[in-house]
């Protein structure tokens, strides 16, 4: 052979690392079959079941993302063995990450789409709710502490048509305050997400003469709307836009600091955003036998008007270690992980919904 | 100037200076703008590194190097960036032990092998356009033959970026083996070694200065991609030691997710990132030129 | 070694075979490997071409001429992507514009005004600017440029309110930090190395001969550089311009983070905007079907743009090459 030497040992020495990297590869994912899965029915929270390990991947919903980090965070002391990752990206990508079976779960604020349908052909998707919470109007505008606005008007803003906030149509639900006549600025979404689409959907509902941009989860917006990714980025912009107006989820609002407006609800009271008017929204509503329901413009005297839930979507079809990995995540967001929610500015699910919730955990991988 | 042919009656004062004119003066005010052009890239230059150095400063210490990610609401002093560096190192390295060997043999291709040749003049332009082609192009080629198929991983991700460095690396090296004097392959040859043993033992090590010191470059612009592992890679919080399987991250994907977060913690996070990121890519530059000037017999 | 002697000996034609098929098995299959990584690149740029046209099948068809419309309305499954199109031109325009002049300006100052030992630093400051990596750009861009730079263009739209052309491109009431003059001036900074350095090389080959010569005549530095340097690279300083170009067109992470992300055609510069590489980073991940089509539909077209523009500066880089050395 001509090529001795030094090509040699290269050759032997980058082999010798391929087959290292190689072997390494049987630590993590679907390989090892689960220990005795959790077998009897009902709920998982925390009863004998054995430990598991592999990953779990989730993505979607960025309205989730402060829960899931914070659950993920503390479920490792649950499970030590499995990891769970969840990506955000918004209610879009999750629904598309699971149709194309790159994740094992996925957030979403809505559920599926018929436009989207197609792409779940032949498969069964369970829808589990995990959180309800407030879908805040944020805005930023110096020397206005307290802010009523109805939907007609927030519809009137966001189509473009209120263009100052000293415009009558404002001034006219705030009598006490003085109102500066700086041109308002729009915070939307730029990605596909559940929080436009329960948000529009509250302003169908509760506007239909004034709202004409319908319900979905990319809006075209007016051309003077200032689009951001995530609930995140749009409470950046209204943060540094002086004068700025935007729809982002309580949590996030609340963790930034920013000032939230009080809605008119449905029994014409002005709530204020909070995770006891979200649960008091979600109290009355009804519950399909899928597990899918819409907590907008709900009916009761401290109910805040745009309060949405968020579910985790899974394939029913799972093989057994996916299984009892999701039934034991799932079980934890639906068991202990429902405790944490009030510290980080979302409501709970009402007890009827959660009980529902954690008996369709046994239809995973049926 | 006024040269007369009187005797000179004692020292005559001749100026002999140029008149001061609009010429003059023209060239130095173009002077002026040209070292303004250099002035105006050293601020933004300024700028940029004094604000990653100050803000990342204040949140880099050794847990930041090696903690997880926490939650994006997690305050400053929580956590790190453990697993975005791990997923850079790893995913880097395999991209360059993909594109190296086979940008170095396409550059012997080109300049050993195919000499003045038509396929060889073609593969060289081809491997200059190709270095213009945009990272995220290449991102959404690999997405559409590798990931579609086999899932987010470390992979696919290093397969993105050793195709961003592959024209880099060939044309790199192409000019250092240009330098090497021709005498010394003929020298071989008449001691009647063939191509492969001369081209291999005499040729490779009389550049592996320069050699080196390009691929370095071509790593140190792969460590800071982001578009090609947008798509290929699924930006995850966890470690994963596994660059072959399961989702991973990166140093660069973290800060992009990152800037767009409105936590004071998460940004901090991601500055102390960027600084991390900067510094990787300054000392691979700074290793490359050393190496360089040490090592490097036949320079430009 | 055999075959040296071989050939040497006096028994004619001793073998039919010439030289060349004689070649040792390593030998041949060296040069076998070679040619194949060669080929590589071909073979990369060709499935590229392939594949991501294969994909955007489903927007070309779907859409047909109508992509070169300004109506991208995903909700309603229209892709028109024009408002992209115009906004990756834009950005690539101000980027050139601004970092042209800087460039040539550098490259000038290194080859024909500071003394050689001062060359290297300078150099090497400039080559900083290539350190940085996009994702920092972007970074440093969003978070401490743009909330900057509103202050700044809101001095400017007040200040050239009501004077027609001025208004039309720094007024108007939609100002931003995150805009298309923001982007354009980070992409600036990102393509200044390389069109320096390349400017610098083809200013370098300008022969002494000439140069001393405008000196003798008496010209000042300024008027050589017009009279000799520059009709000798203007060749190659152009095809290092449209190599810039190509980068600015196609730099995704720092555009996407300043951009704005408002998918509009206006002439305002200070307006938010779009262009083809950052809406692809920012929604290809919750895109499917023929919206997924229609954003790899973006990056064909991307691609496209950035191979024939390379081709050209290629193209053009080479023939006054060959030109300077007298061929």
């Amino acid at each position: 052979m001509q090529l001795r030497g030094r090509k040699q040992i290269a050759a032997v020495g980058g082999a010798v690392a391929v087959a290292l990297l190689a072997a390494c590869s049987s630590s993590t994912t679907s390989a090892p079959p689960a220990a005795t899965g959790t077998g009897t029915g009902g709920a998982t929270s925390g009863s004998t079941s054995a430990a598991l390990s592999g990953t779990l991947n989730g993505s979607g919903s960025t309205f989730q993302a402060n829960f899931q980090a914070a659950a993920i965070q503390s479920f490792k002391s649950v499970q030590s063995g499995m990891t769970v990752n969840y990506g955000g990206g918004g209610s879009g990508k999750g629904r598309t990450d699971l149709a194309s079976g790159v994740v094992n779960f996925a957030g979403s604020d809505s559920p599926i789409p018929s436009k989207e349908a197609d792409n779940f052909k032949g498969k069964t998707i369970l829808y589990f709710p995990v959180l309800i919470g407030p879908i805040t109007l944020a805005y930023n505008l110096s020397g206005v502490s307290t802010l009523k606005l109805d939907a007609p008007t927030i519809a009137g803003i966001f189509e473009g048509k209120i263009k100052t906030w000293d415009d009558p149509a404002i001034k006219a639900l705030n009598s006490g305050v003085s109102l500066p006549s700086t041109s308002i600025t729009t915070a939307v979404r730029s990605d596909s997400s559940g929080t436009t689409q329960n948000f529009s959907l509250f302003l169908m509902e509760a506007a239909p003469s004034v709202w004409t941009l319908g319900s979905s989860s990319i809006i075209t917006w007016p051309s003077t709307a200032r689009a951001a990714s995530g609930n995140s980025g749009v409470a950046q912009v209204i943060k540094s836009t002086s004068g700025a107006i935007g729809y982002v989820d309580y949590s996030t609002a609340h963790t930034a600091g920013l000032s939230t407006a009080e809605v008119k609800n449905k029994d014409g009271n002005y709530v204020a955003p909070s995770p006891e008017s979200a649960s008091a929204a979600a109290a009355g509503t009804t519950v399909a036998t899928d597990l899918t329901f819409h907590a907008v413009w709900a009916p009761g005297a401290q109910a805040y008007p745009i309060t949405y839930q968020s579910w985790d979507l899974v394939n029913q079809s799972q093989s057994a270690n996916n299984a009892a990995m999701l039934k034991a995540y799932l079980g934890y967001l639906l068991g202990p992980g429902q405790q944490i929610l009030p510290t980080l500015g979302y409501a709970p699910l009402p007890a009827s919904i959660d009980t529902s919730a954690k008996a369709q955990l046994d239809k995973i991988g049926m | 100037m006024a040269v007369t042919a009187q005797p000179q009656a004692g020292p005559q004062k001749v100026d002999l200076r140029e008149p001061p004119s609009w010429r003059r003066t023209k060239n130095r005010i173009m002077t002026w703008l040209m070292i303004l052009a250099f002035v105006l890239t050293v601020i933004p230059l300024g700028f940029v590194f004094a604000t990653v150095i100050a803000k990342g400063a204040s949140v880099i210490s050794w847990s930041f190097l090696t903690s997880g990610i926490p939650p994006a609401f997690s305050p400053a002093g929580v956590g790190g960036m453990g697993p975005a560096i791990l997923g850079t190192l790893e995913i880097t390295a395999l991209a360059t032990v993909i594109a190296v060997p086979l940008g170095i043999l396409g550059a012997i291709y080109i300049n050993e092998y195919g000499g003045k040749g038509l396929l060889s003049n073609f593969i060289r332009f081809m491997a200059d356009v190709m270095t213009g082609v945009p990272s995220i192009v290449m991102g959404l080629f690999i997405y559409t033959i590798f990931t579609l198929h086999f899932g987010y991983s470390g992979l696919g991700g290093a397969l993105a970026l050793a195709c961003l460095m592959l024209p880099i690396v060939i044309r790199s090296t192409e000019e250092m083996l240009k330098l090497v004097p021709d005498e010394l392959r003929q020298g071989s040859y008449a001691l009647g070694a063939t191509k492969s043993r001369v081209t291999v033992t005499v040729v490779l090590p009389a550049a592996v200065g320069g050699i080196v010191s390009g691929c370095l470059l071509a790593v140190a612009r792969a460590a800071g991609e982001t578009a090609p592992l947008l798509f290929t890679i699924l930006t995850v919080t966890s470690v994963n030691w596994n660059v072959f399987s399961g989702a991973n991250t990166s140093l660069a994907t973290q800060i992009f997710s990152n800037a767009t977060q409105i936590y004071p913690g998460a940004q901090a996070r991601g500055w102390g990132a960027a600084l991390t990121l900067v510094a990787i890519a300054f000392i691979f530059m700074i290793i490359a030129r050393l190496v360089t000037a040490r090592f490097a017999r036949y320079q430009n | 070694m055999s075959t040296v002697t071989k050939a040497d000996s006096a028994a004619p034609a001793e073998s039919a075979h010439p030289l060349a098929q004689r070649r040792p098995l390593g030998d041949r299959g060296f040069a076998i490997l070679a040619l194949a990584s060669g080929l590589l690149v071909l073979v990369i740029l060709v499935l590229i071409a392939v594949s991501t046209s294969q994909q955007a099948s489903a927007w070309f068809s779907a859409e047909g001429l109508k992509i070169f419309t300004n109506n991208w309305n995903p909700a309603n499954n229209q892709f028109g992507a024009l408002a992209f199109i115009y906004g990756t031109a834009i950005t690539a325009a101000i980027a050139v514009i601004i970092a042209v002049p800087v460039s040539i300006g550098i490259a000038l100052l290194l080859t024909e005004v500071v003394p050689r030992r001062w060359a290297r630093p300078i150099v090497y400051v400039v080559d900083l600017l290539a350190v940085v990596p996009s994702v920092v750009w972007g970074l440093w861009g969003i978070l401490v440029l743009a909330p900057w730079l509103q202050h700044i263009y809101a001095s400017i739209a007040s200040g050239v309110h009501g004077i027609p052309v001025l208004e039309n491109l720094f007024g108007g009431s939609n100002i931003s930090g995150a805009s298309f003059f923001t982007a354009g001036l980070i992409l600036a900074f990102m393509i200044t190395p390389i069109v320096t350095s390349l400017s610098r090389e083809v200013i370098a080959t300008t022969s002494t001969i000439d140069k001393q010569g405008a000196y003798a005549l008496g010209a000042t530095r300024w008027e050589m550089i017009r009279g000799v340097v520059w009709p000798h690279s203007q060749g190659g300083v152009v095809g290092a311009v449209l190599l810039g170009l190509g980068r600015a067109m196609g730099e995704t992470i720092a555009a996407a983070l300043v951009i704005g992300s408002s998918a509009t055609i206006t002439s305002h510069l200070f307006y938010p905007g779009y262009n083809m590489p950052a809406v692809i980073a920012n929604q290809f991940g919750e895109a499917s079907g023929t919206f997924r089509a229609a954003l790899m539909g973006l990056g064909v077209l991307l691609f496209a743009f950035t191979i024939i523009i390379n081709v050209i500066a290629r193209g053009i880089v080479e023939r006054s090459a060959r030109r300077a050395r007298g061929a």
